[in-house]
């Protein structure tokens, strides 16, 4: 495993999911995985295995609903769209991460004063 | 530590279910690594290679599949686990309201079920034989003239038609079996102390025709009864009790009647006998042996074998395969109709043929009418209970989550879905009714032992599968109905709700005050019903205890004496006249006498035919002059209470071979002869032959049972009668007559170690018992109508305290506004008093309509009597006036300046 790549932080992977959702409107679980690799530019590592937990986990708190559909090449498939309470949630998520990567990225630029 | 339980729960159950969302995403990992392994095969990579790429990149399916198994067990559990914990939570803060619902639930539950188990044993419970469809009990309409019987006219058939029967009818088997005495029980001995055991002798084919196995050692088979062998099969009650279970009684000796059986096997578990009310130790086969005539009557002109006529044997048979009940009854039945005048000289003209009819193999054959009848009325009446006390659940349900209404609707607020109230709320419901139903099969199986016993039935009546599937299911509805009832008041509480908090915002409205009062409407017109039930039979329980007996019977000790190798005439009496002399000679005996029926016991002589001083009997037709008669001993009038009108008691003199004498009583005096001074009249049979002088006229008495109607009697001293096996001693004591039974005991055992007492009791015992059976049935119908009063009055109180506590508000505005406290607690008791009026009106047409189907089990009191009309409208009339009394007071202690500014 390449050395420059990151693992997903717990948690933000369900956010990743639901924004992908929001945005593209409903997916299977493959459609997802190859929309975040793209995203993400190679520099995630995804099991892609970890994806479906994810799902399960939005679909048992409410937040995405499942159907079985028939993919582009024909072949039957479970879509996965964004509910509306997911959409609340997102909403949330997305201020909650933005607060967060601001505090972040304020405290790593922080200049090291002391030792002046 | 739950949580931790229940992971392990999960995982447990994750590792061994497999459901329909694996195989669905099974699939669907299926596809994504199909795609995945294109889009690599499309890079360049060969088939195997893109494939086993794709698998790297997926990471591994099992653990994805197990880890998703396990996601969805733990939240379907954690949210049941939720859910409880909350409802336990919920019901722990209300404990009065807990216990209240919890204790109505098991009364009104476990009196269902015992009612339940006790008529599902006794009408619907089949016999534990095999394939029980086909087996029958067979019935006859009679007998034909010139034959005599045991007294079961519909059960007894004679030895000569059970043969043809057997052999000609067609049938697959015809079994037959005789109880060994009119108690069904015989003296037995297993090692030196003799005690009593009821027993059949059966016909050979009686284990393999039923189908019913064995424990241990074998069943009877057809040589044993074609050789009368003594061989006996012991229940395996018997069995436990008498030889511990242990394998080695096979092949020991049961001395029954003194005559030596060898045991053969033990009957296979669950197996009664077919008597139906009394279980039965054990089965011999048929025998011939004079001692071991049917019914233990006496052999003086043969045994059952041998006298044709005599109708004494019961019957059943099992249908042939494929052949429907009714064309195996036809074709049986032109056998049977030949096969019953075998031995009888001549048919009368115009006779009425006996029928054969075939009944179904319950566990009681279906003669007894009268219980049964009771049994039902007794379910009517445990099933309005049960109405009564949901309503009640329901009513406090209601009044509660009314309280809770805010709580819905913060919930809902708070973004709780309907579906989880609902769940919360069924989770409650059933939480309560699983504890209800808890106390209640505990309560059904103590209170089915104490009905089995006041019905004095000792045959198996606990509850089984059938009535716990009752039971359960009563109990499920219950839990829907408890859970959906409070429901919609939950929901139609809207999230707004939870930010209006005034008092009047949650007021309930005008439609629910309604349904309440339907309820308690409906509850008043059900206690109505119960109580005028339970009116007419406690008069009719009042009416059977002051019934006047015509004798003393208090302070009388009676119990069966059947001595061993009485073969003559002579020497019954020379052993009977013996024993007489020797137990007056202990000490607090004052009188010694027999009888050959015991008065109370039910059982009695019926004949007819007689002429007075060779006439005709003051214009009745001789053979028409029907009489009760009874074999006793001397002093039996002294011995028993009864006081003498004219003339005088048996006494000693009166042996077989001074003046043939008779004792009748005064209706027999006054019908037959037209006069009391009967005494010096003879009395002989229609064709003038056996003239009796009578001696005494006694004053009219019971003899069958508390109930019976005054008729014709007569008595003839033992010692001038028929040869008599067995008679009851009636002894009067100084003193309890029990508390000399021991000594009584003693005595006999040195007359004769194998002969124990039989049946012994205290003669007013056995007159109680003639009545045991209304006797239970009126203190059963009293208990349900102050259970159903007690329920009326704490739903009543409930609900009205909950509707005060509601218009305090308004009660205070009103007392600001002038009103006087008198009038505030007439306005509540008015209403209340209302609803009860009202109840009482839709209750009284329900009541009349009950108390004619009482009517059968009513003496002495008419269905449409007014007392007990009264008595019911009147009480609950006092319970509502109690019940509301508590909440009117407080309405009327409310103080408007605290009212007011309450929220």
């Amino acid at each position: 495993m390449p050395a420059d790549k990151s693992e997903v932080l717990q948690g933000t992977l369900d956010l990743m999911i639901l924004k992908t959702l929001h945005a593209l409107g409903p997916l299977h679980g493959f459609g997802i995985a190859r929309r975040i690799e793209q995203l993400s530019e190679d520099v995630l590592t995804l099991n892609e295995g970890t994806v479906y937990t994810s799902l399960l986990r939005l679909q048992q708190k409410g937040w995405i609903a499942s159907e079985w559909g028939i993919s582009e090449n024909n072949r039957r498939a479970r879509f996965y769209s964004i509910t509306k309470r997911g959409l609340k949630q997102l909403a949330i998520e997305t201020e909650n991460w933005e607060r967060i990567s601001g505090v972040i990225s304020r405290v790593l630029a922080l200049e090291a004063k002391v030792s002046l | 530590m739950t949580n931790r339980m229940l992971i392990f729960v999960a995982k447990l159950k994750a590792f061994f279910a497999q459901s329909a969302d694996d195989t669905a995403f099974s699939e669907e990992i299926e596809a994504h690594l199909q795609l995945l392994a294109e889009q690599y095969e499309r890079q360049g990579l060969s088939s195997a290679d893109a494939r086993q790429a794709a698998r790297r990149q997926f990471g591994s399916v099992t653990l994805l599949t197990q880890k998703r198994k396990e996601a969805r067990t733990t939240m379907f559990f954690s949210n049941i686990a939720r859910d409880l914990r909350y409802g336990v939570r919920q019901l722990m803060k209300t404990p009065v309201f807990t216990i209240v619902c919890v204790l109505t639930l098991a009364l009104g539950v476990g009196a269902n079920t015992a009612v339940f188990s006790v008529m599902h044993a006794v009408l619907a419970k089949m016999l534990p034989v095999h394939e029980a469809s086909k087996v029958v009990y067979v019935h006859t309409s009679g007998f034909p003239d010139g034959a005599h019987n045991t007294g079961d006219e519909a059960t007894s058939f004679s030895y000569a038609a059970y043969r043809e029967l057997r052999e000609h009818s067609g049938l697959e088997e015809v079994i037959g079996f005789i109880p060994m005495s009119s108690s069904g029980k015989a003296p037995v001995r297993v090692g030196t102390a003799p005690e009593e055991a009821a027993g059949d002798m059966v016909s050979g084919n009686y284990f393999t025709g039923l189908g019913v196995g064995v424990e241990l050692g074998r069943g009877l088979i057809e040589k044993d009864e074609d050789d009368h062998t003594p061989n006996v099969v012991i229940s395996e009650k018997f069995w436990s009790t008498h030889y511990a279970r242990n394998p080695d009684a096979i092949g020991k000796t049961l001395f029954i009647k003194s005559h030596p059986f060898t045991i053969v096997g033990v009957a296979a578990k669950g197996f009664e006998g077919t008597e139906g009310r009394l279980p039965l130790d054990f089965w011999i086969p048929l025998q011939s042996d004079p001692e071991f005539n049917a019914w233990g009557n006496p052999a003086e002109d043969g045994t059952y074998l041998t006298i044709p006529q005599f109708w004494c044997m019961r019957l059943m048979a099992r249908i042939p395969a494929g052949t429907s009940s009714e064309q195996a009854l036809a074709k049986a039945q032109g056998i049977f109709q030949q096969a019953a005048y075998l031995g009888i000289a001549q048919k009368h003209a115009g006779e009425k043929i006996p029928q054969l009819s075939f009944h179904a193999a319950k566990q009681f054959d279906s003669e007894d009418d009268s219980f049964s009848r009771s049994l039902k009325t007794l379910m009517a009446m445990v099933g309005l209970v049960l109405l009564i006390a949901m309503c009640n659940v329901v009513m406090l349900l209601m009044a509660r989550n009314a309280n809770r209404q805010r709580e819905f609707s913060i919930r809902l607020a708070l973004g709780a879905g309907h579906k989880e109230i609902a769940r919360q709320l069924l989770t409650e419901s059933l939480l309560l009714v699983m504890l209800g139903g808890a106390a209640a099969w505990i309560f059904a199986l103590a209170a089915t032992r104490a009905l089995g016993a006041w019905a004095r039935i000792d045959s198996n009546l606990q509850p089984d599968s059938v009535v716990l599937w009752f039971t359960l299911s009563i109990l499920l509805l219950l839990a829907i109905v408890f859970g959906l009832a409070p429901l919609r008041a939950a929901m139609s509480s809207g999230p707004d709700m939870a930010l209006r908090s005034s008092a009047t915002a949650s007021q309930t409205t005008s439609q629910k005050v309604r349904a309440g009062n339907i309820i308690i409407v409906t509850q008043v017109a059900m206690c109505v019903v119960l109580l005028v039930g339970a009116a007419l039979l406690l008069g009719t329980l009042r009416n059977l205890m002051n019934i006047p007996l015509g004798q003393k019977p208090d302070g009388v000790l009676v119990f069966g004496v059947h001595p061993r190798h009485v073969k003559s005439k002579e020497e019954s009496i020379a052993f009977f006249v013996n024993l007489q002399q020797r137990l007056r000679s202990i000490p607090g005996v004052e009188s010694v006498s027999f009888a050959s029926n015991r008065p109370g016991s039910g059982w009695s002589g019926n004949n007819g035919g007689l002429l007075v001083d060779g006439h005709k009997p003051e214009g009745v037709e001789p053979e028409q002059a029907y009489y009760r008669q009874n074999n006793v001993g001397s002093d039996f009038f002294r011995t028993m209470g009864v006081p003498v009108v004219q003339g005088r008691d048996f006494s000693d003199a009166d042996s077989s071979s001074a003046t043939q004498v008779i004792i009748v009583n005064e209706t027999f005096a006054k019908k037959y002869l037209g006069t009391l001074n009967a005494v010096g009249h003879t009395l002989t049979n229609t064709k003038g032959l056996h003239p009796r002088l009578i001696i005494g006229v006694v004053k009219d008495h019971k003899y069958t049972g508390i109930t019976e109607e005054a008729r014709p009697m007569r008595w003839v001293v033992f010692t001038q009668g028929d040869l008599e096996n067995q008679l009851d001693v009636e002894m009067r004591v100084k003193g309890d007559p029990m508390e000399m039974l021991p000594t009584v005991r003693k005595f006999m055992q040195q007359i004769d170690p194998d002969m124990p007492l039989l049946e012994p009791m205290a003669q007013s015992e056995v007159f109680q018992q003639s009545i045991s059976e209304q006797v239970m049935f009126a203190r059963l119908a009293g208990c349900f109508g102050v259970l159903a009063v007690v329920l009326i009055a704490t739903g009543l109180y409930g609900t009205l305290s909950y509707r005060v506590s509601k218009r305090s508000a308004e009660i205070g505005v009103r007392m600001a506004l002038g009103a006087q406290r008198g009038q505030i607690v007439w306005m509540i008791l008015r209403g209340s008093l209302l609803l009860t009026a009202m109840g009482v009106a839709v209750g009284i047409p329900f009541a009349m309509a009950a108390s004619k189907g009482l009517k059968s089990s009513l003496y002495g009191v008419k269905p449409l009597d007014l007392t007990s009309y009264i008595f019911a409208i009147v009480g609950v009339a006092v319970v509502a006036l109690t019940a509301s009394g508590l909440p009117a007071r407080r309405a009327g202690s409310v103080d408007p300046s605290i009212a007011l500014r309450a929220d």
